[in-house]
């Protein structure tokens, strides 16, 4: 049924063309790095604040406000890259134990948001009070142990080709 | 008499090499940007461009070094191919224009604040700079052509 989705999916014109053309697929590939770069390293730069290693001459909330709409955009934007590369070889992707990992690992990013909303990043104002500091540690601590996790084995996906026959049905 | 290079016959070698090289110039090139999106009014407002810049500095200079470091031991692999081709060339130009910029132009206009215009300009300048490093390095892999 998901497979059968997903068949579908890398067969629309869209994706199908992606596939196989020569240069927008390294174009969209490397659009994903860059979004990656420029905004990944908005979320490192939180949580070495988080951390204290730094801008601590900073308030945290100085640190965390400012970037959050522009974090939001760049995951919009490795996020739309991430799916093109995705869709075009779904069924591809569907068997390939690295991409599994890293769709698991984004759940966990999910749950890591929802854990730590209210008590982290939903009131940054409150974070300087030394009281939230361990809490606030341990979440930057997880959350650059995520997103590198999703880095390497978001390269590892490359390393495992699809199947002969695939595609194109 | 020739020894093999172990990274060229282990892929899981090259893939973690591979996966320091990302981090690294992620982490260097987001880092520096911190610093442009400073300067064209987007993200961290409530710092100035000098205070970024202190703070990210050691954070940049240990991504490109791991970046620079990784990527040499890619080159090693196969050193013939890639001073052949053209994209890699490209990608040395714009990383060693990008690298003097950072270091001398880029760094004046953040410590000796310039008018706002000229300073978007040179954090355009950075910017471009550093994403043309990132395409050229995926269109290694893509346009296999080129000294002969």
């Amino acid at each position: 049924m998901i497979l059968a989705f997903l068949i579908w999916l890398e067969n629309l014109t869209l994706f199908s063309s992606l596939r196989s053309s020569a240069y927008a697929y390294p174009v969209v590939l490397a659009l994903h790095l860059t979004a990656i770069s420029l905004f990944g390293a908005m979320i490192v730069a939180s949580d070495l604040r988080l951390l204290g290693w730094a801008l601590s001459g900073s308030s945290i909330g100085d640190v965390l406000t400012p970037l959050r709409w522009p974090k939001r955009f760049g995951f919009l934007l490795a996020g739309t890259c991430g799916f093109l590369l995705f869709a075009s070889k779904a069924e591809e992707y569907y068997y390939n134990p690295f991409f599994r990992a890293k769709a698991l690992l984004f759940v966990l990013v999910a749950v890591h948001a929802l854990a730590f909303r209210s008590s982290v990043y939903g009131n940054p104002a409150e974070l300087d009070g030394a009281a939230q500091r361990p809490l606030a540690k341990l979440a930057a601590s997880l959350s650059l142990l995520l997103w590198l996790g999703i880095l390497c084995v978001g390269r590892g996906i490359g390393y495992v080709a699809g199947r002969p026959g695939m595609h194109y049905r | 008499m020739w020894i093999e290079n172990p990274l060229s016959t282990s892929p899981t070698g090259f893939a973690v090499l591979e996966c320091f090289h990302i981090a690294g110039f992620a982490l260097a090139i987001g880092m520096t940007a911190l610093v442009d999106f400073r300067l064209l009014g987007i993200g961290l407002h409530k710092q100035s461009p000098v205070q970024i810049a202190r703070a990210i500095e050691w954070w940049t200079l240990g991504g490109l070094v791991v970046a620079v470091f990784s990527g040499l031991l890619i080159f090693s692999t196969d050193p013939d191919m890639y001073y052949l081709n053209w994209p890699f060339l490209i990608k040395m130009a714009c990383l060693a224009l990008a690298i003097a910029f950072n270091y001398t132009i880029h760094k004046r206009a953040i410590f000796r604040p310039w008018a706002p215009g000229a300073a978007r300009l040179v954090a355009g300048v950075s910017l471009v700079l550093w994403v043309s490093v990132i395409f050229g390095g995926i269109f290694i892999a893509v346009v296999r052509t080129g000294l002969t």
